[in-house]
This record gives structure tokens, sequence and C-alpha cells, in this order.
């Protein structure tokens, strides 16, 4: 059954992909011996030729991350380093260049604190992919239901206590993976985040050029989006501050 | 007592052994005391002139008019002379008291000057006014400016006296830069000459230039405070030439850098022509001999570089070497092991030396790259320049003391040393020798000596970087491909839900048949155990003992077999009595049925007295039957 699963999900998953495939990895491999070479530059061109083919895996955004680090463009670093964390917010390498990167810019921006239960929901929640997610989710699902049918079919008490509590574990499992699942396709779907990439920019109080200077940024920040009007994003930093700037000051993912 | 001139001087020098005799004696004949002034009636504008009182006695209270459109220069320079004659028999005692002032005219027009007073015996005196008419500047008045002056003679000495002009052509400053256009770190040579073709008696710099934009260093020859004197001819005229400072600069930026003017102040000894002085005095004749110097006037005169501009390049960038360190000039570099094959905690030095021409104080070393487990000491740097006319050579070393703390073999990297070289403009790169290093393990720092002191150490990290990027399948999927939510999704959950509900289907179906089974075996329960009586009956009447009790037998155990379900192999006398009383059956049933079987068997495997017992138990057979089947 799980092998059943498991085949009908790869073809599901694959199949739209697999025109491009062929020369799309072929690509990856020719850039990534320009980025051994220390030909950046030709690296990313053919990273992002892959890009344009509409395709997107954590490898390649990791890649062009640091072929951007390397020629010291560290907003373009940061910005495609965010883009492979959220495919897979669970990835130990993008993490730790994404922290490096990070030093490299003028902002350093205080976060503010999460409390222990966030922490360990938002924990929880990147500690697998989405596609994990959805994974994890068919399977206790395929669980719950074995757990069900031993609860009810079985004549042995201990086999029927058994398929009680795996039963409600599985369920919860189910549950809490659907909900991931959810939140993180829709996070990857909707673009609410976004590197500033002009060196200095001011961020206003409302969407309008003459209204009150709240702050300022430079380059390589991230911000989260909350709002648009006509031009302008509402922005949040880390910190919480929240304000207002022209939309083509930033690179949204 | 007043200072005397040397003209007085000369004067008493005569009748000094008269004034010894007769300077007891007080009664003289003598004039009314009178105060005259004379100046010059005429001067130009820009003219220094004196005016001199004279007065012909001793007096107090000397007042002197405002000398309105003129400049004090100064004044009152007083002197007085006394001086006794004999002059036929009668003594004459005449006193000279001179007062002096020195003014400079600055406008044209006529100016009066007032009478000068001055009190004698309780008697005033006074001067005639008198007028001064100051001309316009025709540029003659230097040339008339020898003659003039009456007192003048008498201060030769004096730098207040009217000047001989010194012209441009005599006498002149000069800077000569080694060359006008250089690049950024290239040294060039700057001496200020001092051109002359007449005597000067001192100088005193007024002002030193600034060097904005320029590394300066001073090499000026001071040997024992003179300067250095040659001799050049210029346009054909024998100069003498002073070197008063001779200044390395370096700009230190690119463009058109101004180096400000020097100006300096001199005194400059003119010789006046000799007909120009006029003296009845005999022993002026003599005294004036040039021998004596009397007819040399000091002239000050103010000189000063014009201002020099260099043209500095900016290095070129092509070519530019990656370990180029902005050394301009020419070098050479070496380095210098004293030792490759030591123990650990031994120290070896290592001698970077680069020697040549150019900024060398300003040259920065080249860093030699050391394996990291050596312990290296900050380099004991000495620059040793070497001043010349062309500009600064030298050698600069930088001694690394190397204490290797492991045994092994280590490499010393040859150490890359650029230049730039501004005569053909092209950048030189120099490369040293590479080292190789032997480092055995020295004898005191590994246990030996029965101590086990741990080796071990933390790893050091030498730097930081970005991990290496993912290499390998990279797992390419379009953009939005998640599976989460979309239809086929959705589809494998339904699918595994139906899948559940037709195996739960499938389930109670087969435990429904299951069922079904001992039911049939119950309804048919009472046909079989009927059918074996009828058989065990006939047995009975053809008094066929052995049959009867199998039929019997068989008879009670399948019926209760069947209605309860129990399982042939399963099937005892426990698992019966238990079955029953799972069932609810009375207990006196129970035990009726157990006595039935019980009896059967007895009688089946010890056969007694026939006929009664087979038909005895034949009816209680029938009986427990009748009985059970009203319960079950």
């Amino acid at each position: 059954m799980k092998r059943y699963t498991l085949l009908i999900l790869s073809i599901f998953a694959l199949l739209p992909a697999m025109r491009a495939q062929q020369s799309a990895e072929q690509w990856f491999e020719q850039a990534n011996g320009a980025y051994n070479a220390g030909c950046y530059d030709s690296a990313l061109m053919l990273y992002n030729r892959i890009v344009a083919d509409d395709l997107e895996s954590v490898p390649l955004y990791f890649n062009m991350g640091n072929a951007y680090y390397k020629k010291q463009e560290y907003p373009m670093a940061i910005y495609y380093y965010e883009k492979a964390l959220k495919l897979d917010p669970s990835n130990d390498d993008v993490r730790t260049n994404l922290a490096i990167a990070n030093l490299a810019i003028v902002d350093k921006i205080e976060p503010v604190p999460q409390s222990f239960f966030e922490k360990g929901w938002n924990g929880l929640k990147c500690s697998l992919s989405g596609q994990q997610w959805t994974i994890l989710s068919i399977v206790a699902f395929a669980l719950l239901l074995v757990s069900a049918f031993l609860f009810l079919r079985s004549r042995n008490i201990g086999l029927r206590k058994l398929g009680f509590f795996a039963g409600l574990v599985m369920f919860v499992v189910f549950a809490l993976s659907v909900l991931f699942a959810a939140q993180l396709k829709k996070a990857a779907l909707t673009e609410d985040q976004a590197i500033i990439m002009n060196p200095t920019v001011t961020v206003k109080s409302t969407p309008n050029e003459a209204s009150i200077d709240l702050f300022v940024l430079h380059e390589g920040t991230k911000v989260e989006i909350l709002d648009h009007a006509d031009g302008w994003n509402k922005i949040k930093i880390a910190n919480g501050s929240i304000g207002w700037l022209q939309a083509e000051n930033m690179l949204p993912f | 007592m007043q200072p005397e001139n040397n003209e007085s001087m000369k004067k008493i020098f005569g009748l000094l052994l008269f004034i010894v005799c007769v300077a007891p004696m007080t009664l003289w004949a003598q004039d009314s005391p009178t105060l005259t002034v004379s100046a010059k009636k005429e001067v130009v504008v820009g003219e220094r002139f004196q005016v001199v009182f004279e007065a012909n006695a001793e007096g107090k209270n000397f007042q002197v008019p405002s000398f309105d459109g003129f400049t004090v220069l100064g004044g009152p320079f007083t002197s007085s002379s006394s001086s006794f004659s004999m002059v036929n028999g009668s003594m004459s005692h005449t006193i000279k008291n001179t007062y002096t002032y020195a003014l400079q005219a600055y406008k044209e027009g006529t100016f009066p000057i007032g009478p000068a007073s001055l009190t004698v015996k309780g008697e005033k005196v006074s001067s005639e006014s008198f007028a001064i008419k100051v001309l316009p500047d025709d540029g003659s008045y230097s040339a008339a400016s020898g003659g003039g002056a009456s007192g003048g003679s008498n201060q030769g000495q004096s730098q207040n006296t009217n000047d001989p002009q010194v012209s441009g052509k005599d006498l002149f400053l000069k800077v000569i830069p080694t060359k006008k256009s250089a690049y950024i770190g290239e040294q060039i040579v700057l001496t200020y000459k001092l051109y002359t073709k007449i005597p000067v008696s001192s100088l005193s710099v007024d002002k030193m230039p600034s060097y904005a934009g320029f590394w300066t260093k001073d090499i000026t020859d001071n040997n024992g405070g003179s300067l250095r004197q040659s001799t050049e001819f210029v346009n054909g005229m024998e100069y003498t030439v002073a070197e008063i400072q001779k200044i390395i600069v370096v700009p230190q930026r690119s463009g058109k850098l101004n180096v400000d003017p020097m100006s300096i102040e001199c005194i400059a000894q003119v010789r006046t022509e000799s007909n120009n002085r006029r003296s009845n005095d005999p022993f002026d004749i003599f005294f004036n001999d040039p021998f004596f110097n009397r007819n040399v006037v000091n002239v000050k005169k103010e000189l000063s570089t014009s201002t020099l501009t260099i043209d500095v390049k900016n290095l070129p960038d092509n070519g530019k070497p990656a370990s180029f360190a902005g050394a301009v000039g020419s070098y050479d570099f070496r380095t210098d092991i004293d030792k490759t094959e030591l123990r650990t905690n031994e120290a070896f030095t290592l001698t970077l030396t680069v020697s040549g021409t150019g900024n060398i104080e300003l040259l920065q070393m080249p860093e030699p790259n050391f394996p990291p487990d050596f312990e290296v000491y900050d380099p004991k740097i000495t620059t040793s320049p070497n001043i010349t006319a062309q500009g600064m050579t030298g050698t600069k070393k930088a001694e690394y003391l190397v204490i290797p703390r492991r045994a092994g073999s280590f490499n010393i990297t040859p150490i890359e040393f650029s230049y730039f070289n501004p005569t053909n403009g092209t950048y030189s790169t120099l490369s040293s020798d590479a080292h190789f290093i032997q480092v055995e393990k020295g004898s005191g720092d590994d246990g030996e000596g029965g101590i086990y002191a741990s080796n071990q150490e933390g790893i050091k990290y030498l730097g930081s970087d970005v991990r290496h990027i993912m290499t390998g399948n990279p797992h390419l999927k379009s953009k939005q491909s998640s599976f989460f939510g979309t239809a086929p999704y959705f589809v494998v959950l339904l699918a595994m839900l139906l899948l559940f509900i037709i195996l739960l289907l499938v389930s109670k179906n087969r435990e429904q048949s299951k069922l079904d089974v001992a039911a049939n075996r119950n309804k048919k329960a009472t046909k079989v155990a009927r059918g074996r009586l009828k058989k065990a009956d006939q047995y009975l009447k053809v008094k066929d003992q052995n049959n009867f009790y199998v039929e019997m037998s068989q008879a009670l155990w399948g019926y209760i077999a069947d209605k309860l379900g129990i399982e042939q192999s399963k099937l005892s006398m426990d698992t019966v009595s238990e079955a029953m009383k799972e069932k609810n059956v009375p207990d006196d049933l129970t035990q009726q049925f157990v006595d039935t079987l019980n009896s059967c068997e007895f009688a089946r495997f010890a056969p007694g007295d026939a006929e009664e017992k087979m038909g005895d138990l034949y009816q209680k057979g029938i009986e427990v039957i009748t009985k059970a089947e009203k319960v079950l």
C-alpha cells in the first residue's frame, strides 16, 4: 500500500517537469562546473536558464545564492537563500549560508523574541519541507485507517486497544501535517516577503513621498509585505517596525 | 656715554692726549646755543632719507615736530661729540649733539616740518621750520640717492642709508626640480639655489614652502652650518651658487600639485661708488680706503621662487600585480633563512631584504605566509636609507623570528614583491625562493620524561566561508508543483478511504459466513442426533452392545459439539461443561448431560449386563437431548 502511494506520488509530482528535466540537469551540472572554476557569472547565466524554464529546487537556489555571495552581491545571495529556505525550511546548509550572508549586510535588526509556544510551533513546522509534510499526511492517513481497521475488526482485545491509541496518535499527526503542508504551500504561493535591493532606502509613514521619514533600511534586509497600495508596499521588519516603501526598492519572493 | 660712531672717533683719536691735559679746565669761550636742521628738500615717493637736528650745546628736553606725510622709520638716534681746538693760542671747545630721524616719504606733495626745540641752560632754542617736497616716483630716485644725503656719509654702516638697488640679475633664488612630471610615489629632488654675483652677508628664510600632497624629506647638506657653494655660469655670467635647501618630495596623489614659493630675506653687500663721498676731512680720505670697507652698503633684499607645478600621474591600472603595495622605484628583493633543519621549539629567522632606489622609508614590506602552526613574532624592521643627489636609495629589512611548535616538513611559499618602475612605466614582480623547513621532534616536549602531558589542542579555525554548492541530482521541479491540495492528493486519500471501507465490508461478510456455519451445525445437530439414536435403537433391538454404545456416544458428543460450536479436536468433558456454563445452561441439566456422557463412555469400555442398562441409557440419552434442545 505504501509503495503504491509513493508510486502515485512520484508520478504526479514529476510528470509536468519531465519535459525540460533532461537539458536542465545538464545545465545544472555545467553551472556547477563553472562555479568550481570560479566563473560565477557564467554559472549564474546557466542557473538562470534553468529558472527561466520554470524549474526550481533547493540545490538550484542554494547554488545561485552561493554564486552571488562569491560575487559579493550579498542582497541577491540572501534573496536566493531565502527562496531555497522557503522550499525547504529545514535545510541546514541553506540556513548556515544565509546566516553568513546576513553578516555582510549593513542592517542588523534584533528580531522580536518569539514565545516558547511560537518557537516550538514554527520549529516543528520548519522541521520538514512542504513536500515532506504532504507525504507524511498521506502516510499518517494510511496508518490511521489501519489502526481503525484493527480497532473495529480485531477479536483480540490487545490489538483493539493498540488500534485505538495508534489511531488517535495518527489522527493528530495527520491533522498537523495537513495544517503545516497547507500553510507552507500558501506561503510558497504568495510573495509575502522581500529583500531590499537599493543601497539605502527611507521607509515612510504613509504611501506618499511627502510623508514623514520613519527609518532607513539598507540593501539585503528582509522585510515582510503586509499590504500593497499603488506602487507602495506596507512592510514590516524583523523587530516589528512597520512602514511604507516603494515596491521597486525590493525583490519579493 | 653714547656709543660714538667711527667718524667722531677718528677725530678724537688725534686729540686724545690733549683732552686729558686740559680736562680740568672749566672756563671756555662759547658761542650762543643754536639748533640747526639739515635734510633733503626734495625727495621721491618711497625714498628713505634722514633729518638731522644738530645742537652746539648740551641741552635737555628735546622736542620734535610731527613728521606729517612721512613714515618714521627710526629715531631719534642721538650722538654727541665734543672737541677742543687751539687756534693761534686761543682755545675753543665745540660740543655737537645730533638727533637723527630716518623717514620715508609715502605720498606726493609738499609737507612742512615744524621747528624742533631744545632747552639749553634754561633757555629754549628752536630750529627753523622748513618744507620737504615729495616728487612722484619716476624710478630715478635710486640713481639720485647715492649723493644727496649729507648726514648719510657719516652713517656708512647703517642699513637705513639710501638703498642702492640690487637688480634681479645679480641676485636671485631658483628652485630646480629633477623632474616636473612624475608618478605617484616617485621621488623628486627639489634644490633651492641662491645665485649671486655680489657678496651676501646673511640670509634668513622667511617662508618655507608648503608641500600639500607630498611626503617630504629634507636632505640639505649641512656641513657645519655653512652652505655648500659652487660656481655656475648662467647666460654667460659667472654666479656664485649656494644651496639653500635640498628636499626629496614624493607625491601622494595625482593631479597638478603646487609647491608654494619659498621666500628668503638676505642682506647683500653693495659697493657704493667712492666719488659719491664728499668729505673735507683729511682723515676720511684715509679711512675711506676700500681696505677698511668703508664704501660697502648692506642692502636688504627679499627673494622668492616662483610657484612650481608638478604634474603627478596615476600609476597605470593595467598590469598591476596582486602583490603590488605602492612601491615605486627600482628594487631588488630576496629572502634569507638562517636554518632549515631544526627541532621543535627552536627559533629560526627569516629575513626579507628590499634594496634599491625609491622611497625606502615608506616602503611596505611584503608579508611571508607561514604555516599556521608556527609561532611568528612581529618582524623587526630596519631601514637604512642612503641619501644621494638623485634621491633616496637604501635597504629595508624585516626580520621574522619564527618558532615551529610541531614537527613535520613545512614549506614557506615564495614571497612576491612588486614595484612600479617609473623610468619605463611598467610593473615588475620579484619572487623570493621557497624555503623548505624540516622540523624534528624536540627532546623535551613529547612525554619521554614520564610526564604524560596531553598535547591536545582545540581545532584552529583559519577562516570562514559559505558552505560549498550542492552537487548531484538537483531534483528540479516545476514551480508551484506542490502535491498538497491538488486533485491527485485528494484522490489518493479517497482511494485509501475507499479501500478501507471495502476491506471493512469484506471482513464483515466473512465473519457472517463463519457464524452461518455454526448456525448450520446447530440446526443440523438435532437431525444428526436423531439419526444416530435411530441407529442405536436398531442395535439395541439386535442387542449389538458395541455398535450401540458407539452410536450412542457419537450422538451425544456430536450433538453437544454442534450445538455449542466446539471443534471436534477440542472436545472433552471440561470444555463441554464450560461451554454449557457459558451458554447459561442450568447446572442440573449440565450435570445430567455430563453424567449421561460419563455412563455412556463407561459402559462402552466396560460392558456388563446388557439389556436394562442399554435401554436405560437410551432413554436417558433421549431425555437430555430433548431437554438440551429446549435450552439451547
